[in-house]
């Protein structure tokens, strides 16, 4: 039997390399970025908002709906031509499938989320380089509890009839908590605040993502069941 | 053949081991059911290395359902299911990414079983005819060329369980009798095949047995004995 580790890391390689050839995903999520980021900063009033007090909301809106463009897609090539059946019938842990596509989803989400900073940064003019480490771990704690409950969502959305509109409504009221931990701690942080002060925000993010992980690798095998 | 050594004893001592053919997939009383639908009912079956089972019946009869209980994909409602060798399934869908090439596609489920897999990706081309195109995307291809491809895909692991569901479909006279070599001499080379297939001419020089599906149940499994197939289904009450 091909272990857990390897298995999955054939199978993110596979997804990454299918998307590096379509380009669709990242391309959809690029130019939906650019469209919140756009649209969220020339809706405010600028003589009542200040860009910023609207800037980190704006940042976690556009991360959520670019990276569900991604996530959609991340069984559907597996759906089209049942390479899934193949993929089951191969001498793999089952657990090494979530493995495989949390880490292609987080790569995916991670380089959306890389390519949206500095747009945000050009739009609502905020100085993100003294607290960059900061903020990259908020970003990155976030970014794990909502991936892996999307990786999840997303093997039972394909399934159904309608898949592009079954996972946003599956998806959205389980993001709510790290989502409002994001913004939350992304606001605190670019307000120049030190993590020392923002542990509670830390933990309760921190708990989402061990919850959401180990509960998303637990179920998953099941949602591959007939 | 394969064998399982069976040993037994008495309080004292071990008297003797026995070898008993073993077959290579089993089923017992096998009930497979969607929603409260029963697809499959009481189905018992067994196939040993060498033989080559065609199974034939109406659409919707539940055949691929039984194909998909045997290679693992489906649970059995009811029942048991014996499987002694990895399975290598070729479906109605070639279970391939059209966006990768023929290459990169059999070296993906190479790398996920392991094993020498990933030295049989070349020869394996070139026994389907597809070594020209090895570098082509598998959306180029048409569908014999696919169906083809995904036979490629099913034998990576040379599997001895080989479940075929319609493995002719979309192939022209050349490729037909390409794929009926190939499933012959897998046959002759121990390979356990379960081929389901409206077309039966084809599988006279294939198939060693054969057995009707209808009515969620499987009739009895009949052996060919160099018959053709065709009359065989007649005599089946197909």
């Amino acid at each position: 039997m091909v272990g857990l580790v390897r298995a999955a890391t054939v199978i993110a390689l596979k997804d990454l390399s299918l998307e590096l050839r379509t380009k669709t995903a990242f391309a959809s999520g690029l130019v939906f970025a650019v469209l919140v980021l756009a649209i969220l900063f020339f809706s405010r009033d600028p003589t009542a908002v200040a860009s910023r007090d609207i800037a980190p909301g704006a940042l976690w809106v556009t991360f959520t709906f670019a990276s569900i463009l991604g996530l959609n897609r991340a069984f559907v090539l597996e759906h089209e031509q049942r390479a899934m059946d193949a993929i089951l019938l191969a001498p793999i842990p089952r657990s090494a499938i979530f493995w495989g596509k949390f880490a292609g989803n987080l790569v995916f989400v991670g380089t959306i989320e890389a390519v949206s900073i500095p747009l945000f940064v050009v739009f609502y003019d905020v100085a993100v380089w003294p607290y960059l480490p900061s903020l990259l771990l908020v970003i990155a704690l976030a970014t794990v509890a909502f991936v892996a409950v999307g990786t999840l969502f997303s093997a039972i959305a394909v399934r159904t009839q309608y898949a592009e509109m079954m996972l946003p409504l599956l998806l959205l009221p389980f993001l709510v908590p790290p989502l409002v931990g994001g913004v939350q701690l992304t606001a605190r942080v670019l307000d120049g605040r030190p993590l020392s002060d923002l542990g509670g925000w830390l933990r309760l993010i921190g708990g989402f993502d061990l919850a959401f992980v180990t509960l998303a690798a637990l179920l998953f095998p099941v949602v591959l069941e007939d | 053949m394969q064998t399982r050594v069976t040993r037994w004893s008495n309080r004292s001592h071990v008297v003797v081991a026995r070898r008993v053919p073993v077959p290579v997939v089993a089923t017992r009383g096998l009930a497979r059911r969607y929603g409260y639908r029963p697809v499959l009912r009481d189905v018992s079956l067994e196939l040993y290395a060498g033989q080559a089972l065609l199974l034939v019946g109406p659409n919707g009869a539940g055949k691929t359902t039984l194909i998909r209980v045997l290679a693992g994909l489906l649970r059995p409602s009811a029942g048991t299911v014996e499987r002694h060798a990895p399975a290598g399934l070729v479906g109605h869908d070639a279970m391939l990414y059209p966006v990768l090439t023929a290459a990169e596609n059999l070296r993906f489920f190479a790398r996920l079983y392991g094993g020498d897999c990933l030295s049989r990706v070349e020869p394996l081309l070139e026994r389907i005819g597809l070594a020209d195109r090895a570098h082509d995307r598998v959306a180029t291809f048409s569908r014999g060329m696919t169906q083809r491809l995904g036979i490629a895909r099913a034998l990576l692991h040379a599997p001895t369980l080989l479940l075929l569901d319609e493995p002719l479909s979309g192939l022209d006279d050349k490729n037909r009798q390409l794929v009926l070599a190939l499933l012959t001499a897998l046959r002759d080379d121990g390979a356990a095949l379960l081929v389901v297939s409206h077309q039966l001419e084809g599988f006279a020089g294939v198939a060693s047995h054969m057995a009707r599906l209808a009515d969620t149940k499987l009739g009895p499994v009949v052996a060919l004995d160099g018959r053709d197939p065709s009359a065989v289904f007649r005599e089946l009450g197909a």
